[in-house]
This record gives C-alpha cells, structure tokens and sequence, in this order.
C-alpha cells in the first residue's frame, strides 16, 4: 500500500528530529545508511544522490576547513603549520556534525523526492491548511523546470541577437541584465495572466473547497503519525531535560 | 488587477485580530529565540554535542516563521500570491548556483526583494519564508534559516516604501544595512545548527576568524557581518535594475508601487 504523504512526512520530520536531539555519531551513520537504502529501494536513488552532493559536499568541506584546521580548543594536536593546528577533537567534532546533518539532509531529500506532490497539496488541504500555501508550493514546484526552460530559451536568443559573454565583471553583469531583465518581465506579465485566470475562478473567495483527489489513508497510518510525532517531542525534551541536568 | 471583492463580505475583524495576534507571536518567537540564543551562548557548542542549543533555534525559528506566513498569507492580494512562486523560482536558481560556487556570497533573496519592492514589506516577510520552506525540497539546510529571510523581505518591503529605491544609490546602502541586521540573526542559527556555515568560501573566511581565536559564534558573526551586507547590497542593486527596467505597465500594477510612490520618476496618477 502506498504510504499517506503525511505519514512519510512524519516520519522524515520525527526522524531529522530524533538524529539531531541524540547527537550521536553511530545513529547519524545508521540513519545515513538507512535513508540511502529506502531511496534504492523506492527507486530514487539517481537523483537523490547528485542533489545530496549538491549540498553536503561544500557543507562538509566547509566543516572539515573550519573545525579541521583551526579548533582553539582543541588538545591533542596532530600537526601544525603556522596558524594552522590540526586537532583530534576539531576533526571529531567536524565528523560528528558532518554525520548529524548529513542524516538530517538525506532523511529530508529520501522524502522530498518521493512524495508526490500533487498528494501532498491534496493531503494537506484536506488538513485544513490554507489553500495559498498548497498553491505557492506546487506552483513553484511546476514552475522550476518550466522556468529553467525559458532561461534557456532566453540565452539562446540573446546570444543569436549577438550577446557574446567576455571576461570581466561589467561584461558578465550586463550579459546578466540582458538575460535577467526579459526574464523577469516575462514572468511578471504571465503572473498577472495567471491572477485573472484564477481570480475569475474564485482563487481568493472564503469557504470550503472541493477537492476531487482522494489520497488513501488508514487508521493504523493515523497511528503511526501520532507515534512519530511523540517520539519527536520526546526527543526534544530528553535533550533539553538532559542539557539542563548536566549543567 | 485584484480588487476586494464586491459581492462577498469582508473578512471580519475578528479575524483580522487573530491575524495580528499570530503576526506578533511569529515575530516574538523570533526575537525570544534569538535573545535566548545570544544570552546564554551555550557553551556547548564546541565543548559537547550542542544539540540542545541546535533543537531550540530549529524549533524557535522555525515557528516565528510558519506563525508569519499563516498571519500573512490570507491577507495578500492574489496576484502578488501568484507572484511569490515565480520569486521562489529566481531565488532557489540563482541561489543554487552561487551558493556552492567558490564566492563568499549567497544571492539567494533577488526574488524576495523583488517581491518585498513590489508588493511590499508583508509580501516580502511572506515570501522569504516560503522561500527557505519550499526549497527545503531540494536544500533542507535552508529550512533553518527561514526567520532570517522573512526579516531580509520585511526589511527590503520597509525600505522600498520609505524610499531608499527612489535614488538608485541608495539602494546598495539599503541592503548593506539590511544585511547587518540579517546577517547577526542568520549566524547564532549557523553556528549552532551547522558548526560553521554550508558553503567552502564563508568558511574560509570563519577559519580565518577561528585561527585568531575567536569562539565559534564570534567568528560565524564576523563572517556574516563580512558576506551578508555586501550580499545584500549586491542583491539590492540587482533588484533596482530589474525593477527600473521593467515597462512602467508592469510595475505601475502594483498597488504598492502607486501608493507609496517606490520609483523615482512616476508622479502617481489616476487611474492607472
């Protein structure tokens, strides 16, 4: 049965929660291996992997120059060239955060590339929430490819009106307002299309909305949600309980 | 353009109540979290796993921020609800791009300015949350940081309708101030969430810091107060144009525009 878009949502939430609250490497690895291991099997391990690259790689690199390198506090030193003082406990600490957020990023991106978001938007209105946050979200989400597209379409007719890009920061900044400018106006003129199109259909009128999208849920899915939930809560509270008990 | 309706009864001001309330909840919780943070500088962020100091500016943050796109969301005009995607789109692509290229430099709120100098600084709160929620899609290590990009909107909304975009250099001198202030909320949230930023050049420069002996949150606030007003004023500067190269048809739609008269060179006329 296919899993309610909340309930995966929960579980990536409570998850990302749980891993940051216990701050402990071996969970942060086994999170790590088990979020790769649900992308595989769900099948979206492809484009899940370039996109957690995207983001985890500068983010660890960074870590490992700043706490790698440079940790004041650090006592066990392992090598130094001038300034620079490699310790153990800057490396441990990078490392730690490195595995904390590299979990909560995975745990997070397992989810968002999994959901259908037409299911999410149909979910979530159903709970209630604002039908303009349903639309912000799966508008921006529809739009982004449409959007790439077009700047693609844009540079390539630029170009063919002659824009050569040359070195330098004033060639590169106006290269940029020939391709920015058209694409701005462009957008702004189809959102005031899109306004009137959704205006004459009653985008902004108070009320109950109808939707013809049913998402499956169960009671035990219902369950599982609640259970998630508390055990985030839970971990929180542990964590601040036990920071405040130790000092 | 959109125009309140004329056959449906106006929302009552009970609920207009209720939104102010949530409205000044968000901001409080934005404010307590970040004067919890910077008060008690925990010392854990370097000495132990620090995550009880992480947990509370995620959580904190995180519901200033949902507490302000619910307040605001209802009340915005369509069409400026139809154009925060498209911001969110300039802001997720042109964000991606610089953010993991080798400048110490985000450029990841030219559409929440946009938004913020058109539509003005409610709109601009609104997006600048939506923006970090929403391309948490992709990034979730923006999510964080969704506080701080509704102030950089709130902000650039204010100083587009106090006038700092009528004279083209004052814009930059706009964003550079709006940076400050953005940058000294954005670090506590770096610095306890992450342990150092996300990107390879901003970390450079915290290394940099840190080899002076500075503690963590020390140096996270210098690099922030180095790369964010020059960031904002880059990004303020690019919005100026955009928005001066606009057709006057395009801009002059935009109820704020007239009101508050944000351009130079347009008396407001009637009618229009």
């Amino acid at each position: 049965m296919r899993l309610h878009p909340l309930t995966s949502l929960a579980a990536a939430g409570s998850t990302a929660v749980v891993t940051t609250a216990a701050a402990s490497w071996p969970l942060s690895v086994a999170v790590m291996g088990a979020a790769l291991a649900v992308s595989v099997r769900v099948g979206t391990a492809r484009r899940l992997l370039p996109a957690a690259a995207v983001v985890l790689l500068p983010l660890g690199l960074s870590l490992l120059m700043v706490h790698g390198l440079f940790f004041p506090e650090g006592r066990t030193v392992l090598g130094q060239w001038g300034p620079a003082r490699v310790t153990m406990e800057g490396l441990a600490f990078a490392f730690e955060r490195a595995a904390q957020l590299g979990a909560v990023v995975l745990a997070l991106l397992v989810f968002s590339f999994s959901v259908s978001v037409p299911d999410l938007v149909a979910a979530l209105s159903a709970r209630g929430v604002h039908g303009r946050f349903a639309f912000v979200l799966a508008s921006t989400l529809t739009l982004l490819p449409a959007i790439a597209a077009r700047v693609e379409r844009i540079r390539q007719a630029q170009e063919s009106r002659g824009l050569v890009i040359r070195p330098g920061l004033l060639h590169r900044a106006a290269a940029f307002r020939l391709q920015a400018v058209p694409l701005v106006l462009s957008l702004i003129e189809d959102a005031g299309t899109r306004t009137a199109a959704l205006e004459s259909r009653g985008f902004s009128n108070p009320g109950p909305r109808t939707s013809y999208r049913e998402v499956p849920d169960s009671g035990r899915q219902r369950v599982l949600r609640a259970v998630l939930a508390v055990s985030a809560g839970a971990a929180v509270a542990a964590r601040l309980w036990l920071s405040r008990a130790g000092g | 353009m959109s125009s309140p309706s004329l056959t449906l009864p106006s929302p009552a001001p009970a609920a207009a109540r209720k939104r102010r309330l949530l409205e000044i909840l968000g901001a409080v919780a934005i404010a307590g979290t970040y004067i919890y943070l910077v008060l008690n500088q925990p010392a854990d962020i370097t000495g132990g796993p620090g995550s009880a100091s992480a947990l509370i500016a995620l959580s904190g943050f995180l519901a200033g921020a949902i507490l302000l796109i619910v307040a605001v969301l209802p009340t915005l005009p369509a069409s400026t609800v139809v154009l925060i995607p498209v911001a969110l789109v300039l802001n997720i692509v042109l964000g991606q791009f610089v953010g993991s290229t080798l400048v110490p430099f985000y450029l990841d709120a030219i559409g929440t300015v946009l938004i913020a100098v058109l539509a003005g600084p409610a709109a601009g709160a609104a997006t600048g949350a939506l923006s970090s929620i929403v391309w948490s899609f992709f990034n979730p290590t923006v999510l964080p940081f969704a506080a701080g990009a509704a102030l950089i909107g709130c902000l650039a909304g204010l100083a587009a309708r106090h006038g700092m975009f009528r004279r083209f250099y004052l814009a930059p001198v706009a964003g550079f101030l709006t940076g400050i202030i953005g940058g000294v909320v954005s670090a506590p949230v770096a610095a306890f969430v992450f342990g150092g930023t996300s990107g390879v050049a901003t970390g450079a420069i915290v290394s940099a810091f840190r080899s002076m002996g500075d503690t963590l949150l020390a140096a996270i606030t210098k690099q922030a107060l180095i790369s964010d007003p020059m960031d904002k004023a880059i990004v303020f500067t690019v919005v100026a144009i955009l928005v001066y190269a606009l057709p006057g048809r395009a801009r002059l739609q935009f109820p704020f525009i007239r009101r508050y008269r944000v351009l130079a060179g347009q008396a407001p006329k009637q009618g229009c």
